[in-house]
């Protein structure tokens, strides 16, 4: 037995269980490279590189919104410090609140109308289609537009939406719908184009999330209420819409995440024209910073979007927060 | 109000659950039906609901048939094994349930949802919601949830199956005292013989395809129609003993001796002589084979005294049933030795197993004994307890 061991006290030899832990015990010095180094390597490697790619340009963004660089100052390194005129300007400008009208009308028509189409479909294609594999189908195909990159989605809606010639004004006009050519790219019609557009790529996110939640809604329960005599609209009313708050919210809030850097359509589809009647306020930091080069007005837009963003999301995460702890989830 | 009637109802799909099910549930009678696990008893609810469509056969209500109607138009009212309850919604909306659906007035539902939470004591927890309530609370909101919706006929789906032990035992004292549930039909599944024996007017055993005997709770414990329904009822179960048939004398007496066990465990056998009662049906069997049950319950272990009492011979009963040509020592009654093999306490009762002459035998014992491993112990049969079985029908052949 203490040769099992090796080298046990020899009072365990004598019928006693051996020393299980002795070779635990008798390792003092651990071996310093692997239990030191190595994980402070492994943490302290990505980290480096979050730092250089988000803190970094971050800080860097905080202290260039307070200071007048633009191009020529950044190049010559003799910016200076402004305070909180950079905010000031932006704060006061008509293009500004223009956008955000803008932003608050693609808020709606765009996030909104996507979240309540995805809920209506997805609905609809699990309560109506019976058969697994037509459902696939539809998903499949409702779900390929999210597939295409935004600069071809762009590009198709443009040439889709073109007045002269386009295919939907000629489809319109051919189920006699419309007398003449709607200009989809006038001042009043771009900002339509767009959110059209948007709508049709990505409203598939928000039914994905909501088909799937409704799949995982316990069955027993629906034959419950079949079973208490409730009608569809009762059931949907009383059972599915309560049951699905949550995941509805949730994607609810990623597209209204992304509603706050949506930038690509803006830009393939319209630049922000005509007139600026396009633009959102995340266009307009980009035009501004990366193609006028006014690196600290861009700053500001950015913290005030970011600002603006912040304080909604925190809401909706109360209320989700609410919501889940009153169904005893978190 | 009437009776549920089921009429060579059919259902399966890759392979038959139900064939040709027939039997009625009069008005105010309390059905069980008891089977095990994935025999058919949810389809069987589910099928009568509405939930399902049948292949073939019909249900009725009072008469009218309802085979066609969609669940809400058929009048029934069901508990799911799984509850079923409405997570976001309090346990008072949840009884409220079905009578929101039929859009009955507000304070009438109230009153109705007071009733039935105080008639089960859930009348604290009315605001709360299922995920903050116990078990056997959630399952008598459920049931509260299916009473309030007083309808023809009430579908129990093993209500009470999934708790622990004690609060079992509490709800089915409850179901006693429910007078809704004795007011019209009501079918109750369970794969719990207890919960059967305790709260049925009759019992349906389900087996593979319907019901293999419909009885009175004690009818079909003391006579199963087969080895089936013997197996399942009872705890702990029945002991079966496969024993061949043989004339001794002439003057009619027929005895057993167990078959098998004997020979290969080396042990002396176990033969005993048939009760008289039996002797007629079997007799015309001539040499047999056939299929005994015991219930443990009417094996019993004879305490010291009685043992040093008991006249056995030279220690084995196969001696005694040849001696005397009825097997009758001691007391009147066959003695067997046997050797203890396991014991469990149970507190209120004892579960012995022994091996006697190489057949096991489990008894129920006093609780005031205790029995250690290899312990020789005398065990006495009551002939006229014991139940034959057909060898290969499983068909109760004496009653």
């Amino acid at each position: 037995m203490a040769a099992v061991a090796g080298g046990a006290p020899p009072e365990a030899a004598a019928g006693a269980l051996p020393d299980w832990f002795a070779a635990k015990k008798r390792r003092t010095r651990p071996n310093l490279i692997v239990h030191r180094w190595v994980p402070i390597a492994l943490v302290g490697a990505p980290v480096l590189v979050l730092f250089g790619i988000v803190v970094y340009p971050t800080v860097w963004m905080f202290y260039h919104a307070f200071q007048n660089t633009n191009m020529m100052r950044l190049f010559r390194g003799n910016w200076s410090f402004v305070g909180w005129e950079n905010f000031h300007a932006v704060l006061t400008s008509e293009r500004f609140w223009d956008s955000v009208q803008h932003l608050a009308q693609y808020l709606v028509f765009g996030a909104c109308l996507q979240v309540a189409l995805a809920a209506v479909l997805a609905l609809t294609l699990y309560e109506v289609v019976r058969r697994d594999w037509v459902r696939v189908v539809v998903l499949i195909v409702l779900v390929l537009p999210m597939m295409l990159p935004p600069s071809i989605v762009g590009v198709l809606w443009k040439f889709l939406l073109t007045p002269s010639n386009g295919a939907i004004n000629a489809a319109l006009l051919h189920l006699g719908l419309i007398d003449e050519h709607i200009e989809w790219f006038n001042a009043g019609m771009s900002l339509w184009s767009i959110i059209i557009a948007d709508v049709w790529n990505w409203t598939a996110l928000p039914l994905l999330i909501i088909y799937s939640g409704r799949v995982s809604l316990p069955p027993a329960v629906y034959e419950a209420a079949r079973v208490d005599g409730a009608s569809g609209w009762l059931v949907l009313r009383r059972i599915t819409l309560p049951m699905l708050k949550e995941v509805i919210a949730i994607a609810f809030i990623i597209r209204f995440m992304d509603a706050f850097k949506f930038v690509d359509l803006v830009y393939v589809m319209t630049s922000g024209g005509p007139a600026q009647s396009s633009e959102l306020p995340t266009y307009i930091a980009f035009q501004r910073g990366i193609r006028e080069f006014e690196v600290s007005e861009a700053a500001a837009y950015a913290i005030i979007i970011f600002a603006f963003s912040a304080i909604l999301i925190t809401l909706f995460l109360r209320y989700l927060k609410k919501v889940l702890k009153a169904q005893g989830i978190a | 109000m009437g009776e549920l009637r089921v009429e060579g109802l059919c259902k399966g799909w890759d392979f038959p659950v139900l064939d040709r099910l027939d039997f009625t549930v009069a008005e105010g009678e309390f059905f069980v039906v008891v089977g095990p696990s994935g025999i058919g008893k949810t389809t069987l609810l589910r099928l009568i609901a509405g939930l399902e469509r049948p292949d073939a056969g019909r249900v009725l209500v009072g008469g009218r048939d309802i085979t066609g109607l969609p669940p809400y138009r058929r009048n029934v009212a069901m508990t799911f094994e799984s509850y079923a309850l409405y997570p976001h919604l309090s346990v008072f909306e949840n009884i409220a349930s079905p009578l929101r659906a039929r859009k009955i007035a507000r304070a009438e539902i109230g009153a109705a949802v007071r009733q039935a939470a105080a008639m089960l004591r859930i009348d604290e927890l009315l605001e709360r919601r299922p995920g903050e309530i116990s078990g056997g609370q959630k399952q008598r909101t459920a049931l509260a949830r299916t009473l309030v919706a007083r309808p023809e006929v009430y579908l129990l789906d093993e209500p009470i199956s999934h708790l622990d032990a004690r609060i079992r035992h509490e709800l089915r004292q409850q179901f006693h005292g429910l007078e809704e549930l004795r007011r019209v039909a009501t079918l109750y599944v369970t794969h719990d013989y207890a919960e059967a024996l305790s709260l049925a007017d009759r019992i349906g055993v389900m087996g593979a395809g319907g019901l293999v005997q419909v009885g009175a709770a004690r009818d079909i414990f003391e006579r199963p129609a087969s080895l089936f329904v013997a197996q399942h009822l009872g705890q702990p179960s029945i002991n079966v003993v496969e024993a061949e048939l043989h004339q001794t004398g002439g003057d009619g007496a027929v005895h057993w001796a167990a078959t098998g066990a004997a020979g290969a465990a080396g042990g002396k056998g176990l033969t005993l002589p048939v009760a008289d009662a039996h002797r007629a049906a079997l007799s015309n069997l001539g040499t047999a084979t056939v299929m005994l049950g015991i219930r443990p319950q009417f094996v019993s272990v004879l305490g010291n005294a009685e043992s040093a009492a008991a006249r056995t011979g030279d220690g084995s009963c196969t001696d005694v049933a040849a001696r005397d040509g009825r097997g009758t020592a001691g007391g009147g009654l066959p003695v067997i030795d046997a050797t203890v093999e396991l014991y469990e306490p149970l507190g209120a009762t004892g579960v012995l197993i022994a091996d006697a002459g190489g057949v096991p035998l489990t008894a129920t014992t006093d609780p005031d004994r205790t029995f250690h491993y290899g312990e020789r112990v005398k065990l006495r049969l009551r002939p006229e307890t014991v139940l034959y079985f057909d060898a290969r029908s499983g068909a109760n052949l004496v009653d």
